[in-house]
């Protein structure tokens, strides 16, 4: 980690106004990456489907099975696995600006245990579907108040005492999710463990995340400067003339609103927002304006092409998509790491 | 007196069944040419013509249809559908937590029963939306088990051979009741898995058949369906008996440990007995020949007194 941090620290190194020129064009790849991930995803599952009966599907005279498979079944999980994945990236993004410490991440900070927690506590209940999400963002924010509240405290904060707060709630919600596992009856284990290893088959609709996710992009694109000021340093930021108090609680909600939306879709998935925004910044460099709308397609990519494993590797049998984007994420990140020394 | 089990008494239970039937026949002419039969959500699950491409979510469901005959029919079956040898060479689907869907659609399925308990929720849901034919599956108790195979056997038009398979494991079921109505009370420990020891409570099926056999399960009280133990809470409670499963038909290893505790009046005894787990621990018609056995183990109990 330490070979990272000097890059989130040069953040502010950048200079100060690319023009859009340089902004664009990576993302129109990206983009590009993006929508070929998803016509994959759509075209590749456990029953295969000639591509004769893929065009069929679109022209609508297709079989009545293929037309289930590919627009029932493959494309709503596949759109919600881009939003997912979206969404925990952009969140890791987020985090990593706020606290300018490279392990930043919804994960670490006990946002998505939160998260996890008040949707595991309604799941025991026999709450509805509502009720879960509704519990999942009280949770996820429950464990942003706790983190940001107790690191502020009464004397001045540093990133390194919201880290280590953050670590340490993260570790009180998982030691409540194994006591939930263990009081829950035996055979509803087995799905609330793939719940927590992520698993999109519970994604039924992918339009919360994908909203979340625009409506994200939207409001923090006018914020690109103030954000890339704030990676430079809060005394820095101030100096620019950003607010800073309310953009930090702001980047704190939001990344909470985000992170709750990707646990309700496909549980808990922990490795994209860490990695994706990373895998980014040695690519592309610091400039958030780019790394923000960057991290939302990437990760939502990445999410997407995990999930087609997770669909097909040992099919019938069906995996957890967070063993495959760890799989998938981990060398390609240590490889960056290694060549960007 | 076995079949007492849910307080009714023996002779009411057959009337019952002759009513259930009353009223699945006027269903059907109500329902013109369409087979129905109620499932154990208490739901209409209505044919059109007998089911010929059934899938089986749970290896239970699978011996279940199989003993109705209907095992010719299943086209899709979930992972460790073992029994009867037949089983092995059915596709599957998956395994029962965690289902490929499209592999069951790719099936074209027109009967697809499931296990309400074990399989997930939201996948199930999800198949209903997608038009399938459903009959949730929850085998409780031993009448339970001949319910279902009579009803997979109208479902299926099988009905001669799976009346003739519910009949004859009732016969068994009751018959061993009738042998140890009176039998002395026998204290038994019944570890269904080994790390973490797990036991059942009294509404589990495998209670049932220790009622039937005349022993008495030490831990029926406890609320959960299939609690977690310490090895001291089973030393404390001082069973006469213990019986376990192990994780094969031949695998008595579970058995081992309790040989250490010399003073525990089960090993003191010899009582230790293994009891092949997929005889008792799957809700089917085997439940007659792991009855046959536990209520043998419990009686060479008795003899060792």
């Amino acid at each position: 980690m330490s070979a990272a941090e000097p890059e989130a620290r040069s953040a502010g190194a950048v200079p100060a106004a690319p023009g859009l020129v340089r902004i664009w064009p990576p993302l129109l790849v990206l983009a590009l990456i993006g929508v070929g991930s998803m016509l994959l995803a759509v075209a590749w599952g456990s029953v295969p489907i000639p591509l004769s009966g893929l065009f069929a599907v679109l022209t609508g005279d297709a079989e009545p099975l293929h037309r289930t498979l590919v627009l029932e079944l493959r494309l709503p999980r596949v759109l919600a696995a881009f939003g997912t994945g979206g969404l925990l990236a952009v969140a890791g993004a987020l985090m990593q600006v706020l606290l300018r410490n490279p392990l930043a991440d919804p994960y670490v900070l006990g946002l998505s245990g939160g998260a996890a927690v008040g949707a595991l506590g309604a799941m025991l209940v026999g709450l509805g579907a509502l009720a879960i999400s509704g519990s999942a963002f009280v949770g996820a924010l429950l464990s942003t108040v706790l983190v940001f509240g107790l690191a502020h405290g009464t004397g001045s904060w540093t990133p390194t005492r919201l880290l280590l707060t953050g670590v340490v709630v993260a570790a009180g919600w998982g030691a409540l999710i194994t006591f939930m596992l263990v009081i829950s009856p035996t055979e509803r284990l087995p799905g609330m463990l793939y719940w927590l290893m992520g698993d999109l088959s519970y994604a039924r609709s992918p339009w919360p995340s994908l909203t979340v996710l625009l409506l994200a992009c939207v409001l923090i694109a006018p914020l690109g400067r103030s954000l890339n000021a704030l990676a430079r340093g809060p005394l820095q930021a101030a100096t620019l003339g950003v607010a800073v108090r309310p953009l930090e609680w702001g980047i704190f909600v939001a990344a909470s609103l985000l992170t709750a939306t990707a646990v309700i879709t496909a549980g808990t998935i922990g490795f994209i927002g860490l990695v994706v925004p990373h895998m980014l910044r040695l690519v592309f460099g610091t400039d958030q304006r780019l790394i923000l709308p960057a991290s939302a397609l990437a990760g939502g990519s990445l999410l997407v092409l995990a999930d087609i494993g997770a669909r097909t590797l040992i099919a019938p049998e069906q995996l957890p998509v967070g063993v495959i984007t760890a799989l998938l994420g981990v060398p390609t990140f240590l490889y960056l790491l290694y060549r960007s020394r | 007196m076995g079949i007492a089990d849910r307080g009714l008494p023996g002779n009411v239970v057959p009337a019952l069944c002759a009513g259930a039937f009353c009223l699945l026949g006027m269903t059907q002419v109500l329902a013109g040419e369409r087979l129905c039969v109620t499932d154990d959500r208490d739901r209409a699950v209505c044919l059109e013509q007998p089911a010929q491409r059934i899938i089986a979510l749970s290896p239970g469901v699978t011996e279940l249809l199989f003993a109705a005959g209907a095992g010719e029919q299943i086209v899709g079956a979930v992972r460790y559908s073992d029994y009867p040898e037949a089983a092995n060479d059915i596709p599957r689907v998956g395994s029962h937590t965690r289902l490929d869907l499209e592999t069951v659609l790719a099936m074209d399925p027109d009967l697809v029963v499931v296990w309400v308990s074990g399989n997930p929720p939201d996948q199930v849901e999800r198949l209903e939306d997608l038009g399938l034919t459903v009959y949730f599956s929850e085998v409780r108790n031993f009448e339970d088990v001949a319910h279902s195979v009579r009803r997979f056997g109208r479902l299926a038009a099988t009905g001669a051979e799976a009346e003739r398979a519910a009949d004859s494991f009732l016969d068994t079921i009751r018959t061993l009741g009738e042998q140890y109505a009176d039998a002395d009370p026998v204290r038994l420990f019944y570890q269904i898995w080994d790390d973490p020891i797990m036991t059942v409570n009294d509404s589990h099926l495998i209670s049932q058949v220790i009622r039937l056999c005349g022993g008495e399960n030490i831990f029926g009280d406890l609320e959960r369906l299939a609690p977690r133990l310490d090895r001291e809470s089973v030393l404390a409670a001082q069973p006469e008996a213990i019986a376990a499963g192990g994780m094969g038909e031949d695998d008595e290893s579970w058995l081992e440990p309790w040989t250490g505790f010399p003073d525990l009046p089960a090993t003191a005894a010899g009582n230790l007995f293994f009891v092949p787990p997929s005889t008792i621990q799957r809700p089917t018609p085997r439940v007659a020949e792991g009855a046959g056995i536990l209520c043998e183990h419990l009686e060479t109990a008795r003899e060792r007194r």
